[in-house]
């Protein structure tokens, strides 16, 4: 009896142990898949931003639009606004920058976001969370009625991404997925 | 010769009526005996005939429905033989009739089971039949006839839920086919910067779905047994989302339908 209970407990460890190394160790084509996942929302955030800065949004849409954004971020995250007429770098908690961009003092407003990609690939930390570092290019132009185009600038940033893997239970079913959430939005650069 | 006519002649019309009297009397009484009583030799042969028509019965070997072997027992004991013999046979068709009527309903149920999970299953519309061919089984199934008050309102279910598919637009088209439009639609107009158009396909495809908070699960990896999601979103965000992104990336995995044929969860993978 002592010699099956320790097989079972054997077996029942081994077959932990495959699992966990099965989420520890991803193969190359699920930390494709994870990589993707985090340059995706990343891009949902680019399309975000670009809607809430969007004059023509109406304003339900732009506050709706704007919860889906927050819940983009870890909490507390921060996202830096910098410009071409002064040095320093301002730093926003998330809402309250999405608040600002929805208000901008301009008749119409484009944001695009391109070259996002990685410059530090997701690494897994002790904790099992994997972090990386996505940088963006934001082209921002604001106009006037009258005067046109007065403002312009490019904008490099770097957006820290944490990925970590959960579990829930969704209509009875037991659901790995992978929580991906972005961390502060840092200024690196500006120019014309 | 001339002798008897003579004789014929020489008699009263009284005399004749009276001879006619006693030849219907006695010809009438002749004729109660033949059907009213039986002779011994028929009675014998009746017997015999019942005892025939019994033995298949009791040996379970006649291909005779129920029905008909229930009146064929009825029938042979109505008659009342008297026979010690027949009425111990007819003790045990009627025992074998009761377990013949155990059988029958034992299958019936089991019939109606088999429909009632199949009904529930066209309900559910797992492999998203068009309504054509959700009617073709409905229709398989009425055709086998089952008495069953449960499969009765099963397949008047089935048969509004058909209809509804066919008045709902799109209408042959699978859901799965009609899902994928829909979502097409939301993002191309969006893309187009026709927002009012994606919100009312937005708000019609709800339609399809049990409430707005039925989960969507977005599958990024699958490999073997280990399946990677996105982080479970309800419909409503995700075709919110749809519009905010102007892009579908996602294709159409699994539809999980509830009994009114509403879906009650969606699962997507990526393209």
């Amino acid at each position: 009896m002592r010699k099956l209970l320790s097989l079972v407990i054997l077996v029942s460890l081994f077959a932990m142990s495959d699992r966990v190394a099965a989420q520890d160790n991803l193969s190359p084509k699920r930390k494709q898949a994870v990589d993707s996942l985090a340059l995706e929302k990343v891009r949902d955030l680019s399309k975000y931003i670009s809607i809430i800065g969007d004059k023509k949004t109406p304003w339900s849409d732009a506050q709706r639009v704007i919860e889906r954004a927050v819940e983009l971020f870890m909490e507390n995250s921060e996202i830096g606004v910098s410009s071409l007429g002064r040095q320093d770098v301002n730093y926003y908690k998330v809402r309250e920058y999405f608040d600002r961009l929805m208000q901008l003092n301009y008749d119409r407003v484009t944001i695009d976001w391109y070259k996002i990609q990685y410059v530090s690939d997701l690494v897994r930390q002790p904790d099992g969370t994997y972090v990386g570092v996505i940088t963006i290019y934001q082209r921002f132009q604001a106009y006037d009625k009258e005067k046109g185009l007065v403002y312009e600038d490019t904008t490099k940033k770097d957006i820290t991404v944490y990925v970590k893997r959960k579990e829930t239970q969704i209509g009875g079913r037991l659901i790995g997925f992978w929580d991906v959430m972005l961390g502060d939005i840092r200024v690196k650069e500006t120019s014309k | 010769m001339s002798e008897i006519l003579n004789r014929i002649t020489s008699l009263r019309w009284q005399q004749f009526v009276i001879i006619l009297m006693m030849a219907t009397v006695l010809a009438g009484t002749e004729g109660c005996k033949s059907t009213g009583k039986l002779s011994k030799k028929e009675r014998k042969a009746q017997i015999e005939n019942a005892k025939k028509q019994l033995q298949p019965i009791i040996a379970g070997a006649t291909t005779l429905t129920y029905d008909e072997q229930k009146r064929i027992v009825d029938e042979i004991m109505n008659k009342n033989y008297g026979d010690q013999e027949l009425d111990e046979m007819i003790i045990e068709a009627q025992k074998k009739l009761k377990s013949v009527l155990a059988a029958e309903e034992k299958m019936n149920a089991q019939k109606a089971d088999i429909a009632k999970a199949s009904l529930y299953d066209l309900l559910l519309n797992k492999d998203n039949k068009s309504a054509d061919e959700l009617q073709r089984e409905l229709d398989k199934i009425r055709a086998q006839n089952i008495k069953s008050a449960d499969n009765d309102e099963l397949m008047a279910r089935l048969e509004k839920k058909i209809q509804e598919m066919r008045t709902s637009g799109g209408a042959d088209l699978p859901v799965k086919s009609q899902l994928e439009n829909a979502f097409n639609t939301i993002a191309n107009a969006a893309s187009a910067g026709n927002l009012s158009q994606a919100d009312a396909t937005i708000q019609k495809t709800l339609q399809y779905f049990s409430s707005d908070d039925v989960p969507v699960l977005i599958i990024i990896s699958r490999e073997g047994s280990m399946v990677d999601y996105d982080k479970p979103t309800n419909i409503k965000r995700y075709l919110n989302l749809l519009k905010d992104t102007k892009t579908n990336k996602n294709a159409i995995d699994a539809i999980m339908t509830d009994t009114n044929g509403k879906i009650k969860g969606l699962d997507l993978i990526k393209k």
